[in-house]
């Protein structure tokens, strides 16, 4: 048994880091909205699908590499989130303080089951996948135990450590970047400091969805895509953003990780058809012991 | 105001059009309401559109020859979503609102099952395209046809297969389906007919985008044949993750997973040598012929030639009963689609027969539609066919 594990345990971890560093940009997204807008935008579903089909669009359609792909997978996303928060989400959370979040919160729910279906108006249901070459993986030999690693793997997760890079210089050192901070943390002092919390709220839409959208591209880089890759994927996310603290950036890179390992080694113990309930029991852990995440809600 | 009434006034005009046609005018009593839950999106959503598209044909080709006993057929469609929730909404709206007399198409055990029991309750026919065996031993009263084989048929038609293949070790990966255990038993049992053996099986939540680490439980066990018994989303995922261990052993997964949408979004090297097999339409009947025209296509999919005959199996009944009920087809189904009558493989020629007081025994594209009593199908040709350069080669029909 123990050798059993020993042999495991390695390729579990590693495969854990890939899927947590790929789920910690939409969470990111997610959690940043969280903290600027005071709701849970579940529109991140069928944002991450729309991130995922713009990439394919640059990718596939006008033939332009990953990289430049990215591009378009965080623009149409990002223009998408604001103008559904600006003409959909914002009326109904300025209806009362105490239930127009809640409103919201169900509004999008709604929405993104309409913005999935536009886009399965568009482009159908069939599977797509982008044009890729699909390499076999490197091999290592541990001495105890035979480790895989893909190349896609690779270079999804570099890219994403890149973005998250950005957007922590963006929030550390730039004005704009401080001042959405400081909307996350005391709206009310923050207006009377003179930021303008309507602007910052239409960056943290523009951003977050754009960092999904991102998020939903590198998963299909992985595997296919259809109209459900950002609804697969919004549980697990929705879970990582409240494990790490919702509202709290580097929270969502941690809880990421901890949903993200956590269902690999749950192989160990558990069979592979209970994995989604590890995002869950997570919570309901964090929850109980630590009820504002492992890091708290602190935006940065 | 002006254009409320302009708007009412040619609505008035479209719904009053049809009673112009002289075929349709004959058809004027109450209309007969028939109901279809196919899969329009989600996993089944490559098979819905045209499975639906093939029940139309049916229905307009009885309307347009006056109806059954001078009714039209009313047809109401939902989409099933491939799921069990939005599929249960979707029957109670077709029972209880539209008032259907039977539902046809459901596609995924799962979904069949947890819409067969309104099915039953409400004395609904309920005509379906799913194989788990499990379907046909609910309680169902003989509210449920099935025109796919049953999971026992399909498995036994594989092992046979893999077995003169030369397979010895097989493990699978499987989706958390109905179908799931019961396929692996059966071919526990089959397997070692053969020589071979069934080493272990890993069954994945096929809601999940990453399924590395359940390819990796495979490949410890080292089998020589991997049966990935899922749908198309997460087999490409799994074929694409078998490629990149490295895998060159033999892989095989049922014709609805792996497809030609499947074998368009994967490299030609990730799916080579992958082997399908699946219930195989009667190519040579007349039916599938005209459904070939039908839906403009050389190749029907098993499950709209399956719907093609629900449709037609529906039709006939009611006709054979000269009443529009769930029990009406119940009872009469058996009647029109086995036995000694004349031999029929188009519905207006079986409407024409009846009304003369003929027997008829109906055979359609999907194949012979003969049925046990807890309503399986007696036996169907199953055809296997092999990926090469991204399009599936027959290997052979039997």
């Amino acid at each position: 048994m123990l050798s059993h594990v020993i042999e495991e345990l390695p390729q579990l971890i590693v495969n854990g880091l890939v899927v947590g560093t790929i789920l910690a940009l939409p969470a990111i997204g997610f959690t940043a909205i969280y903290a600027v807008l005071r709701f849970p935008n579940f529109t991140v579903a069928s944002h991450a699908t729309m991130g995922a089909y713009a990439g394919f669009v640059a990718n596939v359609w006008l033939g332009l590499p990953i990289v430049p792909s990215l591009a378009l997978a965080f623009i149409v996303p990002a223009l998408s989130g604001l103008a559904c928060d600006e003409y959909v989400l914002k009326p109904l959370r300025r209806t009362s303080a105490a239930t127009g979040p809640m409103a919201a919160a169900i509004a999008a729910v709604a929405l993104t089951i309409a913005l999935e279906n536009v886009i399965r108006f568009v482009f159908g249901n069939d599977l797509r996948g982008y044009d890729l070459p699909v390499y076999r993986d490197w091999r290592f030999d541990l001495g105890f135990a035979f480790l895989r690693v893909g190349p896609q793997q690779v270079e999804n997760a570099i890219i994403s450590v890149v973005v998250m890079a950005g957007v922590f210089t963006f929030l550390a050192f730039t004005r704009t970047g401080k001042m959405m901070r400081a909307v996350a943390d005391n709206p009310s002092l923050a207006g009377i400091k003179g930021i303008n919390a309507e602007t910052v709220a239409r960056l943290a839409s523009l951003i977050g969805m754009g960092l999904v959208g991102v998020g939903g591209m590198l998963l299909g880089l992985d595997t296919s895509i259809d109209p459900l890759t950002g609804f697969r994927a919004v549980l697990t996310v929705f879970a990582a953003a409240v494990v790490g603290g919702l509202g709290s950036i580097p929270g969502a890179v941690v809880g990421a990780m901890v949903v993200g390992i956590g269902e690999e080694l749950s192989l160990l113990v558990l069979d592979a058809s209970y994995r989604t309930a590890v995002g869950f029991i997570a919570i309901i852990v964090v929850l109980t012991f630590r009820p504002r995440g492992i890091l708290g809600e602190r935006a940065y | 105001m002006t254009f409320l009434a302009t708007r009412r006034a040619v609505t008035a005009g479209l719904a009053l059009s049809p009673l112009f046609a002289p075929s349709v005018l004959r058809a004027q009593g109450e209309p007969i309401r028939l109901g279809t839950l196919m899969p329009l999106t989600g996993a089944g959503g490559p098979y819905g559109p045209s499975m639906r598209k093939a029940v139309e044909g049916v229905v307009e080709s009885v309307n347009s020859a006056g109806g059954i006993g001078g009714r039209r057929i009313q047809l109401y469609g939902e989409d099933s979503q491939t799921n069990p929730d939005a599929a249960v909404r979707a029957a109670r709206k077709l029972i209880d609102v539209d008032r259907v007399s039977a539902i046809m198409g459901t596609w995924a055990s799962a979904v069949t099952t947890a819409v067969a029991p309104l099915a039953w309750e409400s004395r609904t026919m309920l005509f379906t395209v799913s194989g788990a065996d499990s379907i046909t031993q609910l309680p169902h009263r003989g509210y449920i046809i099935r025109t796919q084989p049953n999971s026992t048929l399909q498995i036994t038609k594989l092992s046979e297969f893999l077995g003169q293949q030369g397979a010895k070790r097989i493990f699978i990966l499987a989706a958390q389906t109905p179908f799931a255990l019961s396929n692996k038993e059966i071919l526990e049992r089959e397997m070692p007919k053969y020589g071979g053996q069934v080493l272990g099986q890993t069954i994945y939540d096929r809601e999940k985008t990453v399924f590395r680490s359940e390819v990796d439980q495979a490949l410890r066990a080292r089998p020589d044949y991997i049966f990935l018994n899922g749908y198309t989303p997460d087999v490409t995922i799994l074929l694409r993750e078998l490629f990149r261990a490295g895998w060159t052993g033999g892989k095989v997964a049922p014709a609805y997973a792996i497809n030609q949408r499947l074998l368009d979004s994967l490299p030609a090297d990730v799916t080579n040598g992958a082997v399908t097999w699946a219930p195989s339409p009667d190519i040579e009947s007349p039916a599938f012929k005209r459904l070939q025209a039908l839906l403009g296509t050389n190749d029907p999919d098993p499950y709209s030639c399956q719907t093609n005959d629900h449709a037609a199996l529906a039709a006939l009944a009611i006709a054979k009963a000269g009443a529009a009920t769930g029990d009406a087809i119940r009872e009469n189904v058996r009647k029109i689609a086995q036995g000694a009558g004349e031999r029929v493989t188009e519905v207006t020629e079986g409407l024409r027969l009846l009304a003369a007081g003929r027997e008829i025994n109906y055979a359609g594209a999907s194949g012979a539609c003969d049925f046990t009593d807890n309503g399986d199908i007696l036996t169907c040709p199953f055809r296997y066919e092999q990926a090469e350069g991204a399009k599936l080669k027959t290997i052979r029909i039997s």
